[in-house]
């Protein structure tokens, strides 16, 4: 079994250094990994990445992030991830990273993900540049989701966005943002790659609870959702799957994976 | 100008629009919901810092054009949590 923590939207800032990280000390004595599902900063400034950086620093397990809209407001997502890295934090961006969680592999794939909504009430990919631009986006990033979780050689296998890839969890939410908040391609991707849980942040007047059309648990970890430091989710290795030898595809074939797949 | 340019904070739906258009762009707070009835601008939703909650108000008001703010955000609390959902 694995034990994940997980936390998004912590919109750290230099005035309010060390108060996450306060809450993190018991963080290592009940998980496995931890999973930061986006919007690090507030404004996205290098120095709010500093402040990031340091709360997520040696906290004890692997720390595996995605960066979220804030982060990328100032237009230095890049030197914002780069100064993670420097802190140790794993950042992924359309790939993937697999960890041995005492013998069970833990494969994680995911990046910040976009919006377009969900299906039947969409954008599409139609018309002027702009909304060509806003969908093409999110059709790049799920195409990379998709090819990273299948890359994945691992016992379980965790999607980790910013975005939402599923409805259920952004009730609360008004109707009229969901296509801000998330995208059935993102969800679409998931399903096709069988992947356990589906962790996600933004919408911070969501809920926690949800699944995509295909039946995977989704979780939307945003702090004003949790209502807590960071969740606690463990994942059991079904029966069936053999921990550390079987492909997970191919022997074992969940029935909430498409036929198309 | 032609004379015909009226000034547009009414109806209030304009400018509630226009002060969250500040808060996102000023505050960076998205999920904040501005009502504007008469002479009020309530603030409601979540914030992450007492900090944050001062700063959303400072720019509502300073966009509120001398409208009274109500404001309703609160402070997540946040703090260790005290159990694990097991998925299996």
């Amino acid at each position: 079994m694995i034990h994940v923590a997980a936390a998004g939207d912590l919109h750290v800032g230099p005035e309010t250094a060390g108060t996450y990280r306060a809450h993190l000390t018991g963080l290592a004595a009940h998980a496995d990994v931890f999973l930061v599902a986006g919007d690090l900063t507030r404004h996205g400034t290098v120095e709010e990445g500093r402040v990031a950086a340091g709360e997520l620093r040696d906290v004890g397990v692997p720390v595996v992030a995605v960066l979220g809209n804030h982060d990328y407001h100032s237009d230095a997502e890049d030197e914002i991830a780069d100064v993670l890295r420097d802190a140790g934090v794993t950042v992924l961006e359309g790939d993937g990273t697999v960890l041995d969680c005492g013998g069970t592999r833990l494969g994680i794939a995911g990046g910040k993900g976009f919006g377009g909504g969900f299906e039947g009430r969409c954008a599409s990919d139609f018309g002027e540049p702009e909304m060509k631009a806003f969908v093409g986006h999110t059709k790049d990033f799920a195409g990379r989701l998709r090819t990273a979780l299948l890359d994945l050689d691992a016992d379980m296998i965790v999607s980790l966005t910013h975005y939402a890839p599923a409805e259920g969890t952004l009730e609360g939410e008004p109707p009229e943002i969901y296509p801000f908040l998330g995208s059935y391609l993102l969800g679409e991707a998931i399903d096709a790659s069988g992947a356990d849980l589906a962790i996600h942040g933004h919408a911070h007047k969501g809920t926690e609870k949800g699944l995509t059309s295909g039946g995977v648990r989704v979780r939307n970890v945003a702090l004003p959702v949790i209502q807590h430091a960071y969740a606690l989710y463990r994942l059991d290795v079904p029966e069936g799957r053999v921990e550390g030898t079987a492909p997970r595809l191919g022997t074992i074939t969940p029935n909430h994976i498409r036929s198309h797949t | 100008m032609t004379g015909r340019e009226r000034d547009m904070t009414e109806p209030p739906e304009y400018l509630s629009a226009h002060i969250q258009e500040r808060v996102a762009a000023e505050a960076h707070e998205l999920g904040i919901r501005v009502d504007v009835s008469g002479d009020v601008v309530r603030l409601r939703g979540e914030v992450v810092s007492e900090e944050q909650r001062r700063e959303v108000e400072a720019t509502a008001r300073d966009a509120a054009g001398g409208r009274e703010i109500s404001n309703e955000l609160h402070v997540v609390a946040v703090t260790e949590p005290d159990g694990e959902e097991r998925l299996s």
